[in-house]
């Protein structure tokens, strides 16, 4: 997450606007669901990879890793698919052909979904989209709710960090039960400390004529006509080559 | 006379768990001077400064802004605070937004500022504290002295008449605490009257204009500088130790009967001090 988080914040295209790169992410994922995706699959993993190493400057393996979490759950998941159950004589499990054509179809297509979205989560901060979620029609508070536990999550993260840590020095996770119990104590701090935290944080933001609302200025980016264009020529593209191939 | 920018007259506080943190507590804050309460860890320093801008109401004596005495409605809170700002020990307790800009863009936006003209706050207190380059960057990603200058900038935003900040130097390495009294000391030059609580006498010395001995609820005497740190039956009663520079001068005056030794805020003095007066006494050894 730590990785993630600070690619989005420093890559190349973190100055583009959110648009220039929401716009193609989501028309190359609506080809993927739409189109054979044995075809377009794996254009479009390869386009989205390509896209978010050579154009956003992420480093390959950074790249890689984010795609492996959901890529173990579809190996996990997906053979499943390929077996099928029969209760002819006794119950057998068997391979089918259309099983096993369909577990790579659908792990296929989920990879190629999911590198589209990770190319966005990968380029653009969560700060940067809340102008879009306001414009969707998103409510100001939730918008701001979404901010202010993206922001708090830093900060209990290190807590629950710095915690563990000092646990560690003395031995708190030396053994399971202890661990178990050094656990359970951590966990209950933290929650006392977040209310402490919101309790103060309030009386901070209250010092800066906090009212109901935490609006602040939002982040300005000019949208590139040209650039957009060019990104959806190349998405188009690559539907067109799943298409005909 | 002019009225003094803040005063506390009487005040008392006694939380809601009946612990009585202030009691009968006096605080004058002139325009225009710094201003160093003094105390012990634990004495209540917080408190003392979560009144100065309403966060707490005491439970009984007066606060005067300019003269007036305060109320505890919105409106007024919101001109109040608009005039003192209090900057928290806790960086943390103050930042909430994502980036550092949109952080400092809070104050103004809640002044009920346009966007350029928010825009132009928050460029002018990131330049200064001397971290325009921060504007951008996620808060969280901060090193602790960067939070706490970009905490700091967030107040600054709302050009504050009078800047409260709670121990601005804990926590900060020497590096960073000269950076931070090299941009609190412009400010004070620009016109800004600076309040700051802490326990460090030396800082204290070096750098506040006048300075208040906080105790047990009390300001056992406000005064100049010089004269109140010097006071050592109050500063013990205090649970303070006159700053090293004072009693070193003290000592250096009573051992060579010189009535000109003036007594040096800062370390740079003292030695320039040292040297001339080794110099001049050549082989005479005056201070052996």
């Amino acid at each position: 997450m730590q990785a993630i988080d600070h690619h989005a914040w420093t890559n190349h295209w973190r100055d583009r606007h959110p648009l220039e790169k929401l716009l193609p992410a989501l028309s190359l994922l609506v080809l993927t669901l739409a189109l054979p995706p044995l075809k377009i699959g794996p254009l479009a993993l390869a386009g989205a990879t390509l896209a978010t190493v050579c154009g956003a400057g992420i480093p390959l393996k950074t790249a890689l890793s984010v795609l492996a979490a959901p890529a173990a759950f579809l190996l996990a998941g997906v053979p499943f698919l390929a077996i099928s159950l029969r209760f002819n004589d006794g119950f057998s499990l068997h391979f089918s052909p259309e099983g096993l054509q369909l577990a790579l179809e659908t792990s296929v297509r989920a990879l190629a979904a999911v590198s589209c979205l990770s190319f966005l989560t990968l380029t653009t901060p969560l700060a940067d989209w809340t102008p879009l979620l306001r414009r969707v029609g998103i409510p100001a508070g939730i918008v701001e709710l979404i901010l202010l536990v993206y922001r708090l999550i830093f900060v209990f993260a290190e807590r629950a960090l710095t915690g563990r840590q000092a646990q560690t020095a003395r031995l708190g996770y030396s053994r399971l039960d202890r661990s178990v119990r050094s656990l359970g104590l951590l966990t209950g701090s933290l929650f006392q400390r977040s209310l402490e935290q919101a309790r103060r944080l309030e009386i901070g933001l209250a010092a800066r004529g906090y009212s109901g609302d935490l609006r602040v200025l939002q982040p300005e980016h000019v949208l590139s006509w040209p650039w957009l264009l060019w990104a959806m020529t190349l998405v188009g593209l690559v539907g067109l080559a799943g298409y005909w191939i | 006379m002019t009225a003094p920018l803040l005063a506390l007259c009487g005040v008392d506080y006694t939380y809601p768990g009946g612990v009585m943190a202030l009691h009968g507590l006096d605080l004058t804050v002139a325009k225009g001077r710094k201003l160093a309460i003094l105390g012990a860890n634990g004495s209540g320093k917080t408190t003392l400064l979560l009144h100065l801008n309403g966060t707490l109401q005491p439970t009984r004596g007066e606060i005067l802004l300019s003269g007036q005495p305060v109320r505890y409605d919105r409106r007024f809170l919101t001109d109040w605070r608009r005039r003192v700002g209090l900057v928290m020990q806790e960086p943390e307790d103050q930042l909430f937004a994502a980036t550092v800009g949109q952080d400092v863009s809070f104050g103004p936006l809640n002044l009920g500022l346009t966007i350029g003209e928010a825009r132009e706050r928050v460029a002018e207190a990131l330049t200064a504290l001397q971290i325009n380059e921060l504007a951008d960057r996620a808060t969280h990603t901060l090193s602790f002295g960067q939070k706490k200058r970009a905490a700091i900038a967030g107040i600054l935003a709302m050009r504050p008449e009078l800047l409260a900040l709670d121990e601005p130097t804990a926590g900060l390495d020497a590096h960073g605490v000269a950076h931070l009294l090299d941009a609190l000391q412009q400010l004070h030059a620009a016109g800004a009257t600076l309040v700051f609580a802490t326990h460090d006498v030396e800082l204290a010395y070096a750098w506040a204009d006048q300075v208040a001995i906080f105790h047990e609820g009390v300001v056992l005497r406000q005064g100049e500088t010089a004269a109140v740190l010097a006071d050592i039956e109050v500063m013990s009663r205090a649970r303070l130790r006159p700053p090293l520079l004072l009693e070193l001068a003290q000592l250096l005056r009573e051992e060579c009967g010189d009535e000109v030794w003036r007594p040096p805020r800062s370390r740079e003095v003292l030695l320039a001090q040292l040297r001339e007066r080794l110099q001049d006494d050549g082989n005479e050894r005056c201070c052996g």
